[in-house]
């Protein structure tokens, strides 16, 4: 048999992180994720802003439009979408094994969880995309410019970076892909909806604004309605002060998630 | 290539969980173009053997070199030169078996055409030509284990590690992966397997290591194994089994005492001693039939690898402890 007659040459870091990379982009493309993807985004825009645009907008809004308003929170549930779906893979290719079969082959112990993240932002990229293509049809539009539009983004993908670490790591850890990926619905649905993205802080009920004021979902909704702007001038300045929440709300999870995510890689994978 | 002539060499390996030392002073040697297996039941140390062996696990004590490269200080290197399949089949369910046996090429190197062409010839030569544009997760037990093991040899490995290659595999399954170690032992790679069923411990490897509670208790070929639990013995049945005793009289000195105080009045035979094979066969026979005994059966029997493993742990084969594996201790 003709099973034995290579010789082993030499594997490149670069063409190992790609191959893993595509392996998990490939299947997306066929088995539904990305279709999915699409649709949960488009779908959010519609379920939120068709019930809601009537009765969210007013002058107290002091903004031109809700869907000027709401788009930052659709964009914001692509994102944990996708950190959910990113677990969702973690998990299966835990209980699968796969991790330690490449543990056993020479590759570096960080290029597997490089090509997943890599992975985990192509799928924050398409959620992006397609909620800010589905708020550009209900009014949404950026009103200050290309590079605050590119920070807005950014912004974006960087909370999904935090996100999809810690979505890797738990779903790693727990290595039960349907129970992981259901545990992950439950701070996305709290948050979202106690959050600024629905509706002002003052028209929640007093007692609980404290908590809707300074979670993290709102943090960043002001950070991403300032980034936006606006034509009427309602939205937040984009000042330090603004930014800076959101930022080091991003930047603690993943403060967070890091050594847990080095413990829960050394023995898992 | 190493410059050693050894494929694996363990020498005084030990492990422990927790409390549970799943490995105690583990010594052996596999040469290049050997077959080595280690045979003993669940919970024995066989898969943390392997998976110290293949860098998934330090070893606490001891050191181990597969290939030339130790597994500790030169893991990069071992992961290089060998070839690993664990118990669980281990692809990527949402690819094809073409995909997977692509991916594995390129993980190891192969530019993209080579891994398609290489991932071509290994459907072929596994009979898997049929599947190959199937996603993983909808083959059988069978194909997936040889999916799983030809993507081990996308690029030809020095060393070989099968953890219970055969485990839950139908019977045509199971004979191919025995074709397929033949053929590791042709291409002179050292190969090390792990497996409960004792007869393909004797008919795949050229040297068997019975493993138990984490250490070595035997190790040789079947034959110095089953040789080690007494050897040939040679079995003779009265007709009438009222005759036993006197049956025992007329072998006299060929008997020896302690086959003799081993019979009971409910003995239907008497069990030889034959270290001269069919010489002591011929002797009893001619006093038997001197002293006119009529008998039912004569024969020279080997012992079983299953007597062998009885003698030497105490246990069947088949009788499953819960010992915590590497995997397990994490849960």
């Amino acid at each position: 048999m003709t099973a034995l007659t290579l010789t082993r040459p030499i594997p490149s870091g670069t063409q190992q992180w790609w191959v893993l990379t595509a392996r998990l982009i490939a299947p997306t493309l066929r088995n539904g994720e990305v279709a999915v993807g699409v649709a949960v985004s488009v779908a959010a825009t519609a379920s939120l802003y068709i019930p809601l645009n009537r009765l969210m907008d007013g002058p107290d809004l002091q903004m031109s439009s809700y869907a000027q308003y709401l788009v930052p929170l659709i964009v914001l549930q692509a994102i944990a979408f996708a950190s959910i779906s990113t677990a969702f893979r973690a998990a299966t290719d835990s209980v699968q094994g796969i991790n330690r079969r490449f543990q056993s082959l020479p590759i570096a112990s960080l290029t597997p969880l490089a090509a997943r993240i890599t992975a985990a932002l192509y799928r924050c990229v398409i959620g992006l995309v397609v909620a800010l293509a589905a708020g550009y049809v209900i009014g949404f539009r950026f009103h200050r410019g290309l590079w605050y539009a590119a920070v807005f983004c950014l912004l974006t993908l960087l909370i999904g970076l935090a996100l999809a670490l810690l979505g890797d790591t738990l779903g790693t850890k727990s290595r039960d892909p349907a129970a992981t990926a259901q545990w992950l619905l439950l701070p996305q649905l709290i948050f979202g909806f106690l959050s600024v993205g629905i509706q002002p802080l003052h028209r929640f009920p007093e007692w609980i604004r404290p908590v809707v004021d300074n979670q993290p979902i709102s943090r960043l909704v002001y950070a991403l309605q300032a980034l936006a702007g606006d034509s009427a001038g309602g939205v937040p300045p984009v000042t330090w002060s603004v930014i800076g929440p959101a930022l080091a709300w991003t930047v603690g999870i993943m403060a967070v998630t890091l050594p847990w995510a080095v413990v829960v890689y050394r023995r898992r994978t | 290539m190493s410059e050693s002539g050894n494929g694996v060499e363990v020498e005084g390996i030990g492990k422990s969980f927790g409390s549970v030392d799943a490995l105690r002073d583990i010594s052996f040697e596999v040469g290049r173009g050997e077959v080595v297996a280690l045979l003993g039941p669940n919970g024995a140390g066989k898969t943390t053997t392997v998976e110290i062996l293949s860098t998934l696990t330090r070893p606490d004590r001891g050191r181990a070199r597969v290939a030339g490269h130790d597994v500790v200080d030169d893991a990069a290197m071992v992961r290089r030169s060998i070839m690993l399949t664990g118990q669980h089949v281990a692809l990527d369910e949402m690819l094809t078996g073409y995909e997977n046996l692509v991916m594995f090429g390129r993980l190891q190197g192969l530019k993209k055409p080579e891994a398609k062409t290489r991932a071509r010839d290994l459907l072929r030569e596994f009979d898997l030509e049929h599947a190959a544009e199937r996603r993983v997760g909808t083959y059988s037990g069978g194909m997936r284990r040889r999916v799983d093991i030809a993507c081990g040899l996308v690029v030809r490995p020095e060393v070989v590690f099968l953890d219970e290659p055969t485990t839950g595999l139908d019977p045509r399954s199971r004979q191919a992966i025995w074709e397929l170690v033949a053929t590791f032992k042709d291409a002179g790679i050292a190969t090390l397997l792990t497996t409960q069923y004792l007869e393909e411990a004797d008919a795949l490897s050229d040297r068997i290591i019975v493993i138990d509670h984490g250490t070595i208790v035997a190790q040789g070929t079947a034959d110095d194994l089953k040789e080690r639990t007494g050897g040939t013995f040679c079995e003779i049945v009265p007709r009438d089994p009222a005759d036993v005793q006197a049956l025992a009289e007329a072998l006299g000195p060929l008997l020896p005492e302690f086959s003799r105080a081993a019979l009971t009045p409910d003995s239907d035979r008497v069990s030889l001693p034959a270290p001269e094979g069919p010489r002591t066969l011929t002797a009893a026979l001619a006093r038997l039939s001197a002293a006119d005994i009529e008998l039912a059966d004569i024969a020279l029997r080997r012992p079983s690898l299953d007597d062998v493993f009885l003698a030497l742990t105490g246990n069947a084969v088949g009788a499953n402890r819960a010992e915590p594996a590497a995997g397990e201790v994490f849960s």
